[in-house]
Protein backbone atom coordinates (compact mmCIF):
# COMPACT_ATOMS: atom_id res chain seq x y z
CA UNK A 1 0.00 0.00 0.00
CA UNK A 2 1.30 3.01 -0.73
CA UNK A 3 0.14 5.97 1.15
CA UNK A 4 0.54 10.38 0.42
CA UNK A 5 0.25 12.59 3.18
CA UNK A 6 -0.02 16.15 2.43
CA UNK A 7 3.11 16.03 0.36
CA UNK A 8 4.99 19.18 -1.01
CA UNK A 9 7.30 19.79 -3.56
CA UNK A 10 9.38 22.66 -4.34
CA UNK A 11 11.91 23.26 -6.32
CA UNK A 12 14.05 26.83 -4.94
CA UNK A 13 10.97 28.94 -4.63
CA UNK A 14 8.57 27.01 -7.08
CA UNK A 15 5.97 25.01 -5.57
CA UNK A 16 5.58 22.39 -8.42
CA UNK A 17 3.32 19.69 -5.70
CA UNK A 18 1.45 21.21 -2.81
CA UNK A 19 -0.63 19.15 -0.33
CA UNK A 20 -0.78 15.70 -2.23
CA UNK A 21 -2.31 13.15 -0.67
CA UNK A 22 -3.06 9.76 -1.51
CA UNK A 23 -3.90 6.20 -0.87
CA UNK A 24 -3.12 3.38 -3.53
CA UNK A 25 -3.91 -0.52 -2.23
CA UNK A 26 -2.46 -3.31 -3.78
CA UNK A 27 -4.36 -4.68 -6.81
CA UNK A 28 -4.92 -1.30 -8.00
CA UNK A 29 -4.02 0.36 -11.57
CA UNK A 30 -3.84 4.02 -11.04
CA UNK A 31 -3.55 6.37 -14.04
CA UNK A 32 -1.76 9.55 -13.28
CA UNK A 33 -3.42 12.42 -16.01
CA UNK A 34 -2.12 15.89 -16.38
CA UNK A 35 -0.89 18.63 -18.29
CA UNK A 36 2.46 19.17 -19.27
CA UNK A 37 4.68 20.17 -16.10
CA UNK A 38 1.80 19.21 -14.15
CA UNK A 39 3.96 17.76 -11.70
CA UNK A 40 2.98 13.19 -12.35
CA UNK A 41 7.09 13.06 -13.35
CA UNK A 42 7.93 14.88 -10.03
CA UNK A 43 4.85 12.68 -8.07
CA UNK A 44 6.38 9.97 -9.40
CA UNK A 45 10.23 10.30 -8.44
CA UNK A 46 9.29 11.51 -4.67
CA UNK A 47 7.19 7.78 -4.47
CA UNK A 48 10.60 6.26 -5.17
CA UNK A 49 12.35 8.15 -3.09
CA UNK A 50 14.77 9.74 -6.15
CA UNK A 51 13.59 13.05 -4.75
CA UNK A 52 12.82 13.77 -1.26
CA UNK A 53 9.74 15.69 -0.73
CA UNK A 54 9.90 19.21 0.74
CA UNK A 55 7.33 18.21 2.97
CA UNK A 56 4.84 15.69 3.98
CA UNK A 57 5.57 11.87 4.37
CA UNK A 58 4.94 9.01 1.98
CA UNK A 59 4.93 5.56 3.29
CA UNK A 60 4.85 2.38 1.28
CA UNK A 61 3.80 -0.83 3.09
CA UNK A 62 3.99 1.41 5.98
CA UNK A 63 7.92 2.00 5.58
CA UNK A 64 8.82 5.47 5.99
CA UNK A 65 10.42 6.76 2.82
CA UNK A 66 12.47 9.54 4.56
CA UNK A 67 13.77 6.64 6.95
CA UNK A 68 14.02 3.30 5.14
CA UNK A 69 14.52 4.30 1.40
CA UNK A 70 16.95 1.09 0.85
CA UNK A 71 13.66 -1.27 1.86
CA UNK A 72 11.60 0.88 -0.38
CA UNK A 73 13.50 0.76 -2.94
CA UNK A 74 13.45 -2.55 -3.38
CA UNK A 75 10.00 -3.07 -4.04
CA UNK A 76 9.35 -1.03 -6.75
CA UNK A 77 10.05 -1.32 -10.41
CA UNK A 78 10.51 1.95 -12.16
CA UNK A 79 10.74 3.17 -15.60
CA UNK A 80 11.57 6.72 -15.76
CA UNK A 81 9.92 8.97 -18.25
CA UNK A 82 13.60 9.07 -20.39
CA UNK A 83 14.52 4.97 -20.63
CA UNK A 84 17.49 4.88 -17.85
CA UNK A 85 20.13 3.27 -20.51
CA UNK A 86 23.63 2.27 -20.60
CA UNK A 87 24.03 2.20 -24.91
CA UNK A 88 27.25 0.23 -25.02
CA UNK A 89 25.85 -2.48 -23.20
CA UNK A 90 24.20 -5.26 -25.01
CA UNK A 91 20.56 -5.46 -23.65
CA UNK A 92 21.45 -9.47 -21.76
CA UNK A 93 24.78 -7.06 -20.14
CA UNK A 94 21.96 -4.29 -18.71
CA UNK A 95 19.78 -6.45 -17.69
CA UNK A 96 22.37 -8.54 -16.22
CA UNK A 97 23.22 -5.49 -14.24
CA UNK A 98 20.00 -4.59 -13.22
CA UNK A 99 18.89 -7.65 -11.72
CA UNK A 100 21.69 -7.78 -9.87
CA UNK A 101 21.20 -4.26 -8.48
CA UNK A 102 17.71 -4.92 -7.61
CA UNK A 103 18.85 -8.08 -5.34
CA UNK A 104 17.85 -10.76 -8.23
CA UNK A 105 19.92 -14.01 -6.76
CA UNK A 106 23.09 -14.96 -9.03
CA UNK A 107 20.90 -18.58 -9.92
CA UNK A 108 17.96 -17.12 -10.22
CA UNK A 109 19.24 -14.10 -12.83
CA UNK A 110 19.40 -16.42 -16.06
CA UNK A 111 15.99 -17.62 -15.80
CA UNK A 112 14.22 -13.73 -14.85
CA UNK A 113 16.14 -11.98 -17.93
CA UNK A 114 14.42 -14.96 -20.17
CA UNK A 115 11.19 -14.34 -18.67
CA UNK A 116 11.31 -10.44 -18.78
CA UNK A 117 12.58 -10.84 -22.41
CA UNK A 118 9.82 -13.16 -23.60
CA UNK A 119 7.49 -10.47 -21.35
CA UNK A 120 8.37 -7.77 -23.69
CA UNK A 121 9.47 -9.51 -26.60
CA UNK A 122 12.98 -8.61 -26.72
CA UNK A 123 14.35 -12.40 -26.58
CA UNK A 124 15.45 -11.49 -30.69
CA UNK A 125 17.43 -8.78 -29.78
CA UNK A 126 19.25 -10.20 -26.45
CA UNK A 127 22.76 -9.92 -27.72
CA UNK A 128 22.57 -6.54 -29.58
CA UNK A 129 23.95 -3.92 -28.25
CA UNK A 130 21.45 -1.15 -26.94
CA UNK A 131 22.47 1.40 -29.17
CA UNK A 132 21.21 0.24 -31.96
CA UNK A 133 18.14 -0.63 -31.33
CA UNK A 134 14.92 1.62 -32.44
CA UNK A 135 13.38 3.57 -30.05
CA UNK A 136 10.64 1.22 -28.82
CA UNK A 137 13.13 -1.70 -28.66
CA UNK A 138 14.84 0.47 -25.91
CA UNK A 139 11.53 1.98 -24.48
CA UNK A 140 10.54 -2.30 -23.55
CA UNK A 141 14.59 -2.30 -22.33
CA UNK A 142 13.40 0.33 -20.33
CA UNK A 143 9.72 -1.93 -18.95
CA UNK A 144 12.27 -5.00 -18.58
CA UNK A 145 14.81 -3.73 -16.44
CA UNK A 146 11.59 -2.29 -14.16
CA UNK A 147 9.80 -5.99 -13.97
CA UNK A 148 13.07 -8.03 -13.93
CA UNK A 149 12.93 -8.36 -9.49
CA UNK A 150 9.39 -9.08 -9.53
CA UNK A 151 8.95 -5.75 -7.26
CA UNK A 152 5.63 -5.36 -5.11
CA UNK A 153 4.75 -2.25 -6.90
CA UNK A 154 5.14 -1.23 -10.39
CA UNK A 155 5.99 2.96 -11.54
CA UNK A 156 5.65 3.30 -15.15
CA UNK A 157 6.00 6.89 -16.68
CA UNK A 158 4.84 7.29 -20.04
CA UNK A 159 5.55 3.36 -20.90
CA UNK A 160 3.91 3.27 -23.81
CA UNK A 161 5.07 6.77 -25.70
CA UNK A 162 7.54 5.58 -28.64
CA UNK A 163 5.78 1.91 -29.43
CA UNK A 164 4.21 0.95 -32.32
CA UNK A 165 0.04 0.24 -31.71
CA UNK A 166 0.78 -3.84 -31.39
CA UNK A 167 3.22 -3.26 -28.55
CA UNK A 168 1.08 -0.78 -27.07
CA UNK A 169 -1.51 -3.63 -26.97
CA UNK A 170 0.98 -5.97 -25.40
CA UNK A 171 2.38 -3.75 -22.96
CA UNK A 172 -1.16 -3.16 -21.48
CA UNK A 173 -1.68 -6.83 -21.67
CA UNK A 174 1.95 -6.73 -19.49
CA UNK A 175 0.16 -4.24 -16.76
CA UNK A 176 -3.32 -6.04 -16.31
CA UNK A 177 -1.03 -9.38 -16.09
CA UNK A 178 0.96 -7.77 -13.31
CA UNK A 179 -2.12 -6.14 -11.71
CA UNK A 180 -3.51 -9.28 -9.47
CA UNK A 181 -0.34 -9.07 -7.42
CA UNK A 182 0.53 -5.68 -7.56
CA UNK A 183 0.27 -2.70 -7.80
CA UNK A 184 0.39 -0.59 -10.38
CA UNK A 185 0.91 3.55 -11.44
CA UNK A 186 0.99 4.47 -14.78
CA UNK A 187 1.43 8.13 -15.96
CA UNK A 188 0.88 9.08 -19.50
CA UNK A 189 -0.97 11.50 -22.09
CA UNK A 190 -3.11 8.54 -23.74
CA UNK A 191 -6.64 8.91 -22.58
CA UNK A 192 -7.96 6.07 -24.20
CA UNK A 193 -4.83 3.58 -22.26
CA UNK A 194 -6.17 5.22 -19.23
CA UNK A 195 -9.90 3.85 -20.07
CA UNK A 196 -8.61 0.85 -21.06
CA UNK A 197 -6.28 0.12 -18.00
CA UNK A 198 -6.80 2.11 -14.85
CA UNK A 199 -8.95 0.79 -11.97
CA UNK A 200 -8.68 4.38 -10.53
CA UNK A 201 -7.58 7.58 -12.61
CA UNK A 202 -5.96 11.30 -10.72
CA UNK A 203 -5.75 14.41 -12.34
CA UNK A 204 -3.09 16.48 -11.65
CA UNK A 205 -3.51 20.05 -12.29
CA UNK A 206 -0.77 22.48 -11.36
CA UNK A 207 0.36 20.41 -8.54
CA UNK A 208 -2.85 19.76 -7.06
CA UNK A 209 -4.57 16.83 -7.27
CA UNK A 210 -7.89 18.14 -9.28
CA UNK A 211 -10.21 14.75 -9.57
CA UNK A 212 -9.68 11.19 -8.14
CA UNK A 213 -11.90 8.77 -8.73
CA UNK A 214 -12.82 6.11 -11.31
CA UNK A 215 -12.91 6.69 -14.54
CA UNK A 216 -16.57 6.55 -14.84
CA UNK A 217 -16.95 8.71 -12.02
CA UNK A 218 -14.61 11.63 -12.99
CA UNK A 219 -16.70 11.52 -16.50
CA UNK A 220 -19.67 11.64 -14.44
CA UNK A 221 -18.53 14.15 -12.39
CA UNK A 222 -17.70 16.86 -15.07
CA UNK A 223 -21.07 16.08 -16.80
CA UNK A 224 -19.05 14.79 -19.98
CA UNK A 225 -19.28 12.18 -22.52
CA UNK A 226 -15.63 11.04 -22.55
CA UNK A 227 -12.54 10.84 -20.38
CA UNK A 228 -11.18 13.48 -22.74
CA UNK A 229 -13.93 16.28 -22.49
CA UNK A 230 -13.67 15.72 -18.71
CA UNK A 231 -9.97 15.89 -18.67
CA UNK A 232 -10.27 19.24 -21.08
CA UNK A 233 -13.07 20.90 -18.68
CA UNK A 234 -10.79 20.23 -15.62
CA UNK A 235 -8.04 22.22 -16.92
CA UNK A 236 -10.24 24.79 -18.51
CA UNK A 237 -8.29 28.33 -18.65
CA UNK A 238 -4.81 26.55 -18.58
CA UNK A 239 -5.03 25.94 -22.70
CA UNK A 240 -6.10 28.33 -25.13
CA UNK A 241 -8.75 25.34 -26.32
CA UNK A 242 -11.95 26.06 -24.90
CA UNK A 243 -14.66 23.30 -24.08
CA UNK B 1 29.92 -5.88 -2.53
CA UNK B 2 27.93 -8.06 -5.02
CA UNK B 3 26.73 -4.65 -6.17
CA UNK B 4 29.94 -2.74 -5.75
CA UNK B 5 30.90 -5.11 -8.18
CA UNK B 6 28.46 -5.21 -10.23
CA UNK B 7 29.16 -1.35 -10.68
CA UNK B 8 32.70 -1.52 -11.31
CA UNK B 9 32.27 -4.32 -14.02
CA UNK B 10 29.54 -1.86 -15.48
CA UNK B 11 32.34 0.60 -15.63
CA UNK B 12 35.22 -1.71 -17.02
CA UNK B 13 32.42 -2.49 -19.65
CA UNK B 14 31.95 1.29 -20.38
CA UNK B 15 35.80 2.08 -20.92
CA UNK B 16 36.58 -0.77 -23.10
CA UNK B 17 33.32 -0.20 -25.04
CA UNK B 18 35.25 3.25 -26.06
CA UNK B 19 38.28 3.81 -28.15
CA UNK B 20 39.66 6.44 -25.26
CA UNK B 21 40.81 3.51 -23.45
CA UNK B 22 42.75 2.02 -25.69
CA UNK B 23 44.48 5.38 -26.56
CA UNK B 24 45.54 6.30 -22.99
CA UNK B 25 46.65 2.22 -22.41
CA UNK B 26 48.76 2.98 -25.75
CA UNK B 27 50.44 6.68 -25.20
CA UNK B 28 50.88 5.93 -21.56
CA UNK B 29 52.77 2.65 -22.89
CA UNK B 30 54.71 4.45 -25.23
CA UNK B 31 55.38 7.73 -23.90
CA UNK B 32 56.98 5.35 -20.44
CA UNK B 33 58.87 3.29 -21.97
CA UNK B 34 60.66 5.76 -24.06
CA UNK B 35 61.12 8.13 -21.07
CA UNK B 36 62.14 4.81 -19.28
CA UNK B 37 65.36 3.78 -21.83
CA UNK B 38 65.83 8.12 -22.22
CA UNK B 39 65.96 8.32 -18.37
CA UNK B 40 68.16 4.96 -17.74
CA UNK B 41 70.59 5.87 -20.80
CA UNK B 42 71.31 9.40 -19.64
CA UNK B 43 71.76 8.69 -15.95
CA UNK B 44 73.56 5.48 -16.35
CA UNK B 45 72.35 4.65 -12.57
CA UNK B 46 70.23 1.74 -11.72
CA UNK B 47 66.87 3.38 -9.87
CA UNK B 48 63.28 4.07 -11.00
CA UNK B 49 63.14 7.74 -9.27
CA UNK B 50 63.18 9.85 -12.23
CA UNK B 51 60.74 7.35 -14.51
CA UNK B 52 58.19 7.48 -11.43
CA UNK B 53 58.30 11.44 -11.28
CA UNK B 54 57.43 10.93 -15.30
CA UNK B 55 54.62 8.20 -14.80
CA UNK B 56 53.07 10.88 -12.39
CA UNK B 57 53.33 14.01 -14.08
CA UNK B 58 51.48 11.96 -17.09
CA UNK B 59 48.65 10.61 -14.23
CA UNK B 60 48.13 14.26 -13.97
CA UNK B 61 46.64 14.18 -17.72
CA UNK B 62 45.53 10.73 -18.26
CA UNK B 63 43.52 10.63 -15.43
CA UNK B 64 40.63 13.41 -15.98
CA UNK B 65 40.32 11.75 -19.72
CA UNK B 66 39.10 8.32 -17.88
CA UNK B 67 36.94 10.09 -14.38
CA UNK B 68 35.56 12.96 -16.62
CA UNK B 69 32.09 11.13 -17.66
CA UNK B 70 31.62 8.74 -14.77
CA UNK B 71 28.79 10.42 -12.94
CA UNK B 72 28.04 13.22 -15.07
CA UNK B 73 27.17 11.69 -18.19
CA UNK B 74 24.91 9.53 -15.92
CA UNK B 75 23.48 12.82 -14.93
CA UNK B 76 23.04 14.05 -18.41
CA UNK B 77 21.81 10.95 -19.65
CA UNK B 78 18.65 10.23 -16.81
CA UNK B 79 20.77 6.44 -15.92
CA UNK B 80 21.68 8.68 -12.35
CA UNK B 81 18.09 7.70 -11.76
CA UNK B 82 18.20 4.27 -12.52
CA UNK B 83 20.99 3.54 -10.26
CA UNK B 84 19.60 5.71 -7.39
CA UNK B 85 16.32 4.15 -7.52
CA UNK B 86 17.59 0.84 -7.14
CA UNK B 87 18.39 -0.35 -3.27
CA UNK B 88 21.73 0.07 -3.87
CA UNK B 89 23.58 2.26 -0.87
CA UNK B 90 25.12 5.94 -2.21
CA UNK B 91 28.53 4.45 -0.85
CA UNK B 92 28.48 1.22 -2.70
CA UNK B 93 27.92 3.24 -5.89
CA UNK B 94 30.61 5.82 -5.43
CA UNK B 95 33.00 2.88 -4.55
CA UNK B 96 31.56 0.43 -7.17
CA UNK B 97 32.91 3.31 -9.86
CA UNK B 98 35.76 3.92 -7.90
CA UNK B 99 36.89 0.47 -8.23
CA UNK B 100 36.35 0.65 -11.39
CA UNK B 101 38.30 3.16 -12.38
CA UNK B 102 41.29 1.97 -9.98
CA UNK B 103 41.12 -1.49 -11.74
CA UNK B 104 41.45 0.87 -14.75
CA UNK B 105 44.63 2.23 -13.81
CA UNK B 106 46.45 -0.51 -12.57
CA UNK B 107 45.92 -1.92 -16.41
CA UNK B 108 47.63 1.68 -17.24
CA UNK B 109 50.41 1.66 -14.74
CA UNK B 110 51.30 -2.41 -14.37
CA UNK B 111 53.30 -2.13 -17.47
CA UNK B 112 55.90 -0.11 -15.77
CA UNK B 113 56.30 -3.18 -13.54
CA UNK B 114 58.57 -4.33 -16.24
CA UNK B 115 61.06 -1.55 -15.64
CA UNK B 116 61.40 -3.01 -11.87
CA UNK B 117 62.27 -6.71 -13.16
CA UNK B 118 65.01 -5.48 -15.92
CA UNK B 119 66.81 -3.34 -13.59
CA UNK B 120 66.86 -6.28 -11.03
CA UNK B 121 68.06 -8.48 -13.64
CA UNK B 122 71.27 -5.96 -14.48
CA UNK B 123 71.80 -4.48 -12.24
CA UNK B 124 71.88 -4.57 -8.47
CA UNK B 125 69.63 -2.34 -7.20
CA UNK B 126 67.36 -1.12 -4.33
CA UNK B 127 64.45 -2.94 -4.64
CA UNK B 128 62.22 -2.28 -1.66
CA UNK B 129 63.09 1.51 -2.84
CA UNK B 130 61.38 0.53 -6.07
CA UNK B 131 58.96 -1.03 -4.46
CA UNK B 132 57.96 1.69 -2.14
CA UNK B 133 57.97 4.24 -5.33
CA UNK B 134 55.46 2.08 -6.73
CA UNK B 135 52.72 2.22 -4.14
CA UNK B 136 53.24 5.90 -4.29
CA UNK B 137 52.62 5.89 -8.11
CA UNK B 138 49.41 3.72 -7.24
CA UNK B 139 48.32 5.60 -4.38
CA UNK B 140 49.04 8.83 -5.98
CA UNK B 141 46.89 7.62 -9.09
CA UNK B 142 43.73 6.37 -6.91
CA UNK B 143 43.62 9.70 -5.03
CA UNK B 144 43.57 11.83 -8.83
CA UNK B 145 40.93 9.04 -9.72
CA UNK B 146 38.97 10.31 -5.75
CA UNK B 147 39.00 13.89 -6.88
CA UNK B 148 37.78 12.94 -10.31
CA UNK B 149 34.92 10.83 -9.50
CA UNK B 150 34.02 13.92 -7.01
CA UNK B 151 34.06 16.52 -9.80
CA UNK B 152 32.58 14.80 -12.45
CA UNK B 153 29.31 14.21 -9.52
CA UNK B 154 28.98 18.25 -9.47
CA UNK B 155 28.50 18.65 -13.47
CA UNK B 156 26.33 17.94 -15.82
CA UNK B 157 28.82 18.44 -18.63
CA UNK B 158 31.67 16.02 -19.17
CA UNK B 159 34.07 19.17 -20.17
CA UNK B 160 33.46 21.52 -17.28
CA UNK B 161 34.26 18.02 -15.23
CA UNK B 162 37.49 17.48 -17.00
CA UNK B 163 38.89 21.04 -16.93
CA UNK B 164 38.08 21.63 -13.14
CA UNK B 165 39.72 18.42 -13.28
CA UNK B 166 42.75 19.34 -14.55
CA UNK B 167 42.70 22.49 -12.69
CA UNK B 168 42.96 20.59 -9.45
CA UNK B 169 45.27 18.09 -10.03
CA UNK B 170 47.87 20.95 -11.80
CA UNK B 171 47.10 23.09 -8.26
CA UNK B 172 47.81 19.79 -6.93
CA UNK B 173 50.93 19.11 -8.50
CA UNK B 174 52.30 22.54 -8.51
CA UNK B 175 51.75 23.60 -4.89
CA UNK B 176 54.83 23.07 -4.15
CA UNK B 177 56.22 25.92 -6.58
CA UNK B 178 54.64 28.64 -3.87
CA UNK B 179 56.04 27.09 -1.21
CA UNK B 180 58.92 28.81 -1.33
CA UNK B 181 56.85 32.14 -1.68
CA UNK B 182 55.60 31.93 1.99
CA UNK B 183 56.27 31.55 5.28
CA UNK B 184 55.59 29.78 8.72
CA UNK B 185 52.32 28.45 8.88
CA UNK B 186 51.21 28.97 5.81
CA UNK B 187 54.75 27.17 4.16
CA UNK B 188 54.07 24.17 6.20
CA UNK B 189 50.35 23.91 5.02
CA UNK B 190 51.59 23.99 1.30
CA UNK B 191 54.23 22.04 2.20
CA UNK B 192 51.76 19.33 3.30
CA UNK B 193 49.09 19.68 0.88
CA UNK B 194 51.36 19.55 -1.93
CA UNK B 195 51.37 15.56 -3.66
CA UNK B 196 54.93 15.83 -4.21
CA UNK B 197 56.01 16.46 -1.17
CA UNK B 198 55.02 12.87 -0.48
CA UNK B 199 55.65 11.40 -4.21
CA UNK B 200 59.18 12.38 -3.23
CA UNK B 201 59.59 10.49 0.09
CA UNK B 202 57.62 6.89 -1.99
CA UNK B 203 60.21 7.51 -4.94
CA UNK B 204 63.29 8.19 -2.58
CA UNK B 205 62.18 4.95 -0.59
CA UNK B 206 61.66 6.72 2.32
CA UNK B 207 58.78 5.36 4.50
CA UNK B 208 56.82 8.56 6.22
CA UNK B 209 53.76 6.90 8.07
CA UNK B 210 52.39 10.60 7.23
CA UNK B 211 52.67 10.43 3.36
CA UNK B 212 50.39 6.99 3.61
CA UNK B 213 47.92 9.03 5.79
CA UNK B 214 47.94 11.82 3.44
CA UNK B 215 46.69 9.70 0.55
CA UNK B 216 44.35 7.49 2.19
CA UNK B 217 42.80 10.07 3.99
CA UNK B 218 42.15 11.98 0.57
CA UNK B 219 41.03 9.26 -1.09
CA UNK B 220 38.67 8.88 1.74
CA UNK B 221 37.47 12.21 2.09
CA UNK B 222 36.99 12.74 -1.49
CA UNK B 223 34.81 9.73 -1.75
CA UNK B 224 32.78 10.65 0.99
CA UNK B 225 32.09 13.83 -0.42
CA UNK B 226 30.87 12.34 -3.40
CA UNK B 227 28.15 10.41 -1.08
CA UNK B 228 27.47 13.26 0.17
CA UNK B 229 27.23 15.06 -3.19
CA UNK B 230 24.46 12.21 -4.30
CA UNK B 231 22.62 12.55 -1.19
CA UNK B 232 21.79 16.30 -1.96
CA UNK B 233 21.61 15.38 -5.12
N1 LIG C 1 14.95 19.32 -10.96
C1 LIG C 1 14.07 20.31 -11.17
N2 LIG C 1 14.41 21.59 -10.89
C2 LIG C 1 13.54 22.59 -11.08
N3 LIG C 1 12.30 22.44 -11.55
C3 LIG C 1 11.90 21.20 -11.86
C4 LIG C 1 12.77 20.05 -11.68
N4 LIG C 1 12.10 18.94 -12.07
C5 LIG C 1 10.89 19.36 -12.45
N5 LIG C 1 10.75 20.70 -12.34
C6 LIG C 1 9.56 21.50 -12.65
O1 LIG C 1 8.48 20.89 -12.02
C7 LIG C 1 7.31 21.00 -12.80
C8 LIG C 1 6.69 19.63 -12.94
O2 LIG C 1 7.52 18.83 -13.74
P1 LIG C 1 7.19 17.31 -14.05
O3 LIG C 1 8.31 16.79 -14.84
O4 LIG C 1 6.86 16.63 -12.80
O5 LIG C 1 5.90 17.44 -14.95
P2 LIG C 1 5.08 16.31 -15.71
O6 LIG C 1 3.70 16.36 -15.22
O7 LIG C 1 5.79 15.02 -15.62
O8 LIG C 1 5.15 16.86 -17.20
P3 LIG C 1 5.21 16.06 -18.60
O9 LIG C 1 3.83 15.67 -18.91
O10 LIG C 1 5.69 17.08 -19.55
O11 LIG C 1 6.12 14.92 -18.43
C9 LIG C 1 7.73 21.61 -14.12
O12 LIG C 1 7.37 22.95 -14.10
C10 LIG C 1 9.23 21.48 -14.12
O13 LIG C 1 9.83 22.54 -14.80
MG1 LIG D 1 6.64 13.76 -16.92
Amino acid sequence: MIELKNVCKQFGSVEVLSQIALEIQTGEIVGFLGHNGAGKTTLMRIMTTYLPATSGQVFIDGKNAATASLAIRAKIGYLPEKPPLYPNMTVNEYLTLAGRLHNVRPRDLKGAIASVCAECWLTDVQNSPIAILSKGYQQRVGIAQAIIHNPAILILDEPTSGLDPLQVVQVRALIKRCQSQRTVIVSTHILSEIEHLATRVVIIKQGTIAADASVEEVIRTQQSNTLEEAFLKLNRGRSPISC
Amino acid sequence: MRKINAIAQKELLALFCSPIAYVILFLSTVIFNVFFFMIIDQNREAQLKDVFTVVEFMLVFFVPIFTMKIFSEERASGTLEFLLTAPVKDIEIVLGKFLGLSIFLTCVLAPTLIYYFILSRFSDFDRLAALWGYCGLWLEGYLFIAIGIFLSSLCRSQIVAAMSSYMVLFLLYFTLSFKTYTQGMWSSVIGYAAVMTHTENFFTGIFLLSDLVYFVSGILFFLLLTKLVLKFR
